[in-house]
């Protein structure tokens, strides 16, 4: 096994729809980057969902390097390159024929691995790391499976992140500023709650804002700008809304939000009670945050989705007393097509406590199965 | 051109210009509609085989070999014996037989396709659905109508044993689904 392999890193990236691909991509690729000192080149289809994330990304260019990652325009009629040794193609994308062709051509072929999906699911395990012969071609891609236990890829958590989280909770001064360059006022009101809410389009909203409205204690909601901001304009009776409004009724004030950067985005979610995360990427890292949350899942055909809801949520909850594992079960549920949110929101709340210790456990346990540093391992088995 | 999800044990396709048998394919659902099939398959002509896995839509050739329509007929360590209409005898091994094996059981009626590559029978293709005779399974819980709550049951004649729905008894005759090893429902 060479210590130094690989060198250099292909990563290629389809965004089917909103930001959880190429967000789980850019993360991955600046880790490969920055912590692990790979050449890395981004190959993303569509760099205006991408450029909301990153600033100072130029739509206008093809090639550009940012934060120590070169990102390229993924065309149709992609360029002839020379393919890096580490070939990720993530969440199944088809890569051009002509760089597998290239790939195959090659004397040392390179280490080829399609990055899945996350799932708690059983079988993930008996799929991870599995080759996948090509049907013409003398070369092999492996699949490689995030997942949450030893027997899969684990999770991307970048180094030091649990640390710089509990940096940010021992500081309140640091708090303060955070909660001010949102123009949110940093002290909180008697028995104030802070709730971030990112979601889907979602039945189950309208109903639970009435209920943080109908609460005795005062809700703030943080609302980072997306697909759920007109259904909470609507609550308020507005047509829209922007980054910078704020709307409130009875208990319940809501901030909207610009979209912000993955840092920013993982401090909103270090510094709320309660967290309300949807897809993929946000979803881990609301189990980084530590704080109770609710996953909103990307809705499948045929209610598959549920099933994977489930599987993380039967992973999630051991150890927990069983009522406090059905108030886990009966918001996630209600937040996914079901009914009833407010009753099962009153439950929830009602172990924040007990579910906010028993959030820091399961990152702890979870944090010690980094993504990044399993994949460059399997590729050196595997070269 | 088949693609994965079309495949099923029994199956000869090319890969790396390799005829190869597939023995299992098991089929799961991934993220964002996508699917991903788990393939057991062996080469015929280096014998090794090796376990995959391929996006549900990846296309292969597949190769169309000799079939011929038999029913099982004895076991005789350590290979199962097919004959067909002319009282024909075909040895396959149990390796070959994949999840077919789960359902043979004497006297069996059901039709099977048997595979022959340089006139050697390879694999065997059971029917997409067969009917088996539970010969155990717990009794069900009381209280539980939804239809939902599987229980453990096994099977006459093999004595393997899957997932049924909780008001399946003993003696019951159910419909399996043979390319996913799933019950399907009770056989009238």
């Amino acid at each position: 096994m060479e210590k130094d392999f690989p060198r250099s890193c292909d990563i290629f990236c389809t965004v089917v729809d909103n930001y959880g691909d190429v967000g789980v991509c850019w993360r991955l690729a600046r880790q490969l980057a920055n912590e692990h000192g790979l050449a890395v080149r981004l190959w993303v289809d569509d760099l205006h969902s991408f450029g909301r994330m990153l600033p100072e990304l130029d739509v206008a260019l093809s090639q550009q390097t940012c934060r120590g990652v070169e990102i390229r325009l993924w065309k149709a009629d992609m360029p002839e390159v020379a393919p890096a040794e580490l070939v990720i193609g993530a969440f199944a994308c088809r890569l051009p024929e002509s760089y597998i062709r290239e790939m195959a051509a090659r004397e040392r072929k390179p280490v080829w691995l399609n990055l899945e999906y996350l799932s708690a699911e059983d079988w993930v395990e008996t799929h991870h790391k599995l080759p996948s012969p090509h049907p013409q071609l003398p070369l092999t891609k492996y699949f490689f499976f995030p997942g949450f236990t030893d027997r899969t890829g684990g999770l991307l958590i970048e180094c030091g992140l649990l640390a710089q989280r509990d940096a940010f909770r021992a500081d309140a001064a640091m708090q303060a500023r955070y909660w001010q360059g949102l123009n949110v006022p940093p002290q909180r009101q008697v028995g104030e709650l802070r709730v971030s809410l990112f979601s889907y389009e979602n039945a189950s909203i309208a109903p639970l804002l009435q209920a943080w409205a109908d609460g005795v204690s005062p809700l703030r909601c943080l609302l980072p700008e997306g697909c759920a901001l007109p259904q909470v304009a609507a609550f308020f009776g507005h047509a829209g809304g922007r980054a910078g409004d704020v709307w409130q009724c009875d208990s319940l004030t809501v901030h909207v939000l610009p979209f912000v950067e993955q840092p920013e985005y993982d401090r909103l979610l270090w510094a709320c009670d309660v967290n309300f995360v949807r897809g993929e990427d946000s979803c881990v890292r609301a189990q980084w945050a530590a704080k109770p949350f609710i996953w909103q899942i990307y809705a499948q055909q045929d209610g598959v989705h549920l099933e994977k809801l489930e599987a993380l949520r039967a992973r999630y909850v051991e150890g927990l007393p069983e009522d406090a594992a059905l108030a886990v079960r009966d918001l996630w549920l209600a937040w996914n097509g079901g009914t009833d949110v407010a009753a099962a929101w009153a439950r929830f709340n009602e172990r924040h406590k007990l579910l906010a210790e028993h959030g820091l456990a399961w990152g702890k346990r979870l944090s010690g199965n980094d993504l990044a540093l399993n994949l460059l391992d399997f590729s050196r088995q595997v070269a | 051109m088949k693609t994965a999800q079309e495949l099923r044990a029994g199956n000869v396709i090319s890969v790396g210009g390799e005829p190869m048998v597939i023995l299992k394919a098991e089929y799961s659902r991934s993220g964002r509609n996508g699917s991903v099939v788990k393939m057991k398959m062996k080469g015929l002509l280096s014998g090794s085989g090796k376990e995959t896995v391929y996006a549900a839509d990846d296309k292969f050739e597949q190769i169309i070999l000799d079939r011929k329509e038999c029913t099982y007929s004895y076991y005789s360590d350590p290979m199962y014996v097919f004959m067909d209409e002319e009282y024909n005898q075909y040895e396959v091994e149990a390796e070959n037989l994949g999840d077919a094996v789960n359902y043979l059981m004497d006297g069996m009626e059901d039709k099977c396709e048997v595979t022959f590559y340089e006139g050697k029978a390879i694999s065997v293709e059971l029917p997409n659905t067969i009917v088996r005779e539970v010969e155990y399974t717990e009794p069900a819980v009381r209280g539980d109508t939804s239809g939902k709550v599987m229980k453990p049951a096994k099977l006459v004649g093999s004595g393997f044993e899957l997932p049924v729905t909780a008001f399946i008894e003993i003696g019951d005759k159910i419909e399996i689904d043979t390319r996913t090893n799933e019950f399907k429902r009770r056989a009238n």
